[in-house]
């Protein structure tokens, strides 16, 4: 029921952008739904929706992989050490709230206009999330559970295996969300600022030519893909968390 | 049938003293506040549990008992005195000592199995045994049939069950247990001590165990020591001599029973 009511929604939406276009406003400033199919058409046989879609999706992906893997990685050591955490927490959060996306010129200048400057970019953006998802997931597990794996002389790659990581899983399936936008951006805005290909790069080519409808294609394609990740992850949290159903 | 001579050993086995599992010299504990002073937990406390022998520890909530399971465990150090478990100074958490807190503290992501089986890794129970002693385990806790659920999906008591389980896989020589029905109701609380004690009648292990009930106290022990309020000193020591298997229904109207416990409220009271 909720799922009819959703695809109605997003269809009237769609019908409303087609019919207003050109009527109540300048289709050249807005395109229109049935432009941009044409659009993501044309692409599709010409190769450059794989081209773009392809590299977008490789730097979002390998950014929010090695960001995750990384923060968390960098949480559990921190976890281990509060005094170590306590020291460098001014830092982190610093780091945390400073608007990563302007990092993206120095980004470009360091690590050069192809694939690797957009990894550090969408690296950058979720890094954090982990980390601190997975130093507040740890401080949620129960003092008592740790004492009891102490008592029985657990050492401490079993207690990571068994226990700390296990309990961290929610989080870091949380921070997967979050990350999945978070990447993207990172991934695009590395693309608005110099590259050769991508859908960021395509919607900027796209703005400065005028050609809204590119612009709004690419969009379009980003939307999905964020939309397609979300359900991946739901499709993965299941297994990974049957053990909370009643 | 003249000639067969008939020997009948006249020395009682109950002189012979049996090993020393654990014991405690002059042990205070204290905790360090936030503000810098110092609050005494544990005053002096002399103790010993011998092999196979039921000890429990009984007193006030929040009077520091749990503290002393916790040193015993190697989880706290004390300030002053002097713990052995096996004749060996605790220092971390000591071999073959299992604990069993209030709360179940099972893993939530393992099944029923796969929490006992924690045990029988740490305890270093070879590989190929393992399926057969969980089959044994589960039977033993009245388990079976429940061994692929999950904690959530189980009561209170089957929880407990299952964290006794895990202990019990661990192969411990002496059990630690620290109010372990204490967040139960009644019955399930006195069907969870009958089998624990039908266990310990089978396995014989040392068990040191910390209730504030008096009753649950005197079923399950050879010896019951009472502790005072905080800071905790041991105030009075009772052998229990009630004879064994000991059926909570029918101890219920032995009059010996109720006079030891009467006699502990009168302890506990001054």
């Amino acid at each position: 029921m909720i799922q009819l009511w959703r695809v109605l929604l997003i269809a009237g939406l769609l019908l409303a952008w087609e019919l207003a276009a050109g009527r109540l406003f300048n289709e050249f400033w807005s395109s229109k739904p049935s432009l941009i199919a044409a659009r993501l058409w044309t692409m599709l046989w010409s190769g450059e929706l794989a081209r773009h879609t392809g590299a977008t999706v490789s730097e979002a992906g390998l950014g929010l992989l090695c960001g995750g893997l990384l923060g968390v990685l960098i949480g559990v050591v921190l976890a281990r050490r509060p005094r170590v955490s306590q020291v460098i927490d001014p830092v982190v959060m610093g780091l945390y709230g400073l608007p990563r996306v302007a990092l993206a010129p120095l980004f470009v200048l360091w690590f050069g206009i192809g694939l690797l400057s957009k990894v550090m970019m969408a690296l950058s953006m979720v890094l954090f999330i982990f980390l601190l998802n997975t130093l507040e997931g740890i401080r949620t597990i129960d003092a008592d559970q740790i004492d009891l794996l102490r008592t029985m002389r657990a050492g401490r790659w079993y207690t990571l295996r068994r226990l700390i990581l296990p309990a961290i899983v929610p989080w870091i399936i949380a921070s997967v969300r979050i990350g999945i936008g978070l990447s993207l951006v990172g991934a695009v805005v590395g693309e608005l600022i110099g590259a050769n290909r991508g859908l960021g790069w395509y919607v900027e080519k796209s703005g400065g030519q005028l050609d809204t409808t590119g612009a709004f294609a690419g969009l379009a394609v980003l939307l999905v893909l964020a939309v397609v990740a979300n359900q991946l992850v739901v499709l993965i949290e299941q297994p990974l968390t049957k053990w909370r159903a009643k | 049938m003249a000639g067969e001579v008939t020997v009948m050993n006249a020395t009682p086995l109950t002189a012979i003293t049996r090993p020393r599992r654990v014991s405690l010299e002059g042990v205070h504990i204290a905790f360090d506040l936030p503000d810098g002073s110092r609050l005494p937990v544990v005053d002096g406390v002399t103790l010993s549990v011998d092999e196979a022998e039921f000890v429990v520890l009984v007193g006030p909530s929040g009077s520091g008992k749990s503290t002393i399971l916790r040193a015993i465990a190697g989880l706290i150090a004390p300030v002053q005195g002097r713990i052995t478990v096996d004749g060996a100074a605790v220092a971390g958490p000591p071999p073959q000592v299992g604990f069993m807190f209030q709360k179940d503290t099972l893993l939530p992501w393992l099944t029923v199995r796969g929490n006992i089986q924690v045990g029988l890794e740490l305890g270093g129970v070879p590989r190929a045994g393992w399926a057969a002693r969980l089959d044994e385990l589960l039977a033993l806790l009245r388990l079976s049939g429940f061994g692929d659920r999950y904690p959530a999906q189980l009561s209170g008591g089957m929880r407990q069950r299952v964290s006794l389980g895990r202990m019990l896989a661990y192969q411990p020589k002496l059990m630690l247990m620290d109010e372990p029905f204490g967040a139960l109701d009644a019955q399930t609380k006195i069907a969870l001590g009958r089998e624990l004690l039908r266990i310990w009648d089978s396995e014989r292990r040392s068990i040191l165990f910390v209730t504030h009930d008096i009753e649950e106290a005197v079923a399950l022990a050879d010896r019951v020591l009472v502790f005072s309020p905080r800071p905790a000193r041991i105030i009075a020591e009772h052998r229990i001599g009630l004879p064994r298997p000991r059926l909570v229904r029918e101890l219920r109207s032995d009059p010996a029973f109720a006079s030891i416990c009467q006699a502990i409220w009168t302890e506990l009271e001054a």
